[in-house]
């Protein structure tokens, strides 16, 4: 590889990664020192971020659309056998599924947190009221081990960071900072998304977190 | 002579142990009945049952309080029941119910500083009875009090004694 750094990660995508990354650690916390109220807020910034994700990966520069970087199976297994082939930028086609299940898992873990309430029933997600306590007795339950999993699927995301760092000497952490990296030259360049389209995403993002909190009136 | 000194250890031991077992028997008998680990586990299941049959009624109850046109007919049957456990639930938690012997919500702490454990159940008791008190007069404004009162003596309780997840 050679040559000046290119732009690979735009900077709505890094600051979606740094502050979900920093709010599964705060949720986490509150939930573990019981500061619910704290926990909810940090829930429904989380949802917001996931929204603004989802649709930022429709509507966002190319290495954040789900269309550029979910392969079928052919792409993947031909990464797992030679990573080194591989000369695009934005994630890799085995990262991708990395990036897809922790998205579907936080969808669930939102969507329960929305339905949860504490067993005291003195804590309650927006929703909670509105269904019953079979219902919130499930939320509760899959909010414990969907958390387990999404762990789980962190400590994966890490390893792999790692792995690259050092099995590959290939520095994945620096661009997801600075949103350069030194590419091929053959690879093709990030078409960046426009500002203001992110601005749109993030209002039509909050816009739909609170609708679904008003839902529980 | 030189069996001197373990007669003489002998005889120690034997006076340390009758002079002991009265006050051991005594330390016995003045628990109502020794708390066999699976007598605290049916009584930490009955205490974790009975909790949510607390929350239940309450969370009945708050519904309807809180409501935007509160009927109170609805709230007297739950708010009656709150009360009934409430005046019982000092008694569930014995020593030896702990996170030491099963699964349970409740920290050592109950069991460290009894005396304001006790205190903590004698003010949610006296709530959940004006809020019983409060459901039978029909009065809702009072009865929405009388609620938001009792769910703070929950807290304070639960804030200090109930451990997080």
């Amino acid at each position: 590889m050679s040559g000046a750094k290119q732009p690979v990660w735009d900077l709505p995508v890094r600051l979606f990664h740094w502050l979900l990354a920093g709010l599964i650690g705060l949720s986490w916390w509150t939930a573990k020192n019981d500061a619910l109220e704290i926990h909810l807020y940090s829930g429904y910034a989380i949802l917001s971020l996931i929204i603004f994700r989802v649709l930022w990966g429709v509507f966002g520069s190319s290495t954040a659309q789900f269309k550029t970087f979910i392969r079928g199976p052919r792409a993947i297994i031909a990464y797992i056998r030679d990573s080194r082939a591989w000369k695009a930028i934005g994630h890799s086609p085995l990262g991708a599924l990395s990036v897809l299940a922790m998205l579907v898992v936080l969808k669930l873990q939102v969507a329960t947190g929305l339905l949860n309430a504490d067993d005291d029933g003195l804590t309650e997600g927006p929703l909670s009221a509105k269904v019953s306590q079979a219902a919130v007795d499930f939320a509760h339950e899959a909010h414990e081990l969907l958390f387990k999993l999404l762990l789980t699927l962190i400590a994966l995301h890490v390893a792999a960071i790692l792995f690259y760092q050092f099995g590959q000497k290939k520095n994945l952490i620096g661009p997801m900072v600075t949103g350069k990296a030194e590419v091929d030259p053959a690879a093709e360049p990030m078409r960046p998304g426009k500002y203001w389209v992110a601005l749109l995403c993030l209002a039509a993002a909050i816009a739909t977190t609170r609708a679904l909190i008003a839902l529980g009136g | 002579m030189r069996r001197l000194p373990v007669l003489i250890a002998a005889a120690a031991g034997a006076i340390a142990v009758i002079g002991l077992s009265p006050g051991g028997a005594a330390q016995q008998a003045a628990r109502p009945a020794a708390m066999t680990p699976a007598k605290a586990k049916a009584l930490m299941h009955y205490r974790h049952e009975r909790m949510e049959t607390i929350r239940d009624n309450f969370k009945v109850a708050g519904k309807e309080v809180s409501g935007s046109s509160p009927d109170l007919a609805k709230v007297v049957k739950p708010a009656a029941t709150i009360d009934t456990l409430a005046r019982q639930a000092s008694h569930w938690f014995p020593a030896g119910t702990g996170p030491d012997v099963g699964k349970t919500m409740a920290k050592p702490a109950v069991w460290q500083d009894p005396k304001d454990f006790a205190a903590k159940m004698t003010n949610f008791q006296k709530a959940a009875s004006t809020f019983n008190a409060a459901a039978k007069s029909g009065n809702a404004g009072t009865a929405k009090a009388a609620f938001g009162d009792l769910a703070k003596t929950c807290k304070a309780c639960h804030d200090l004694y109930r451990k997080a997840h």
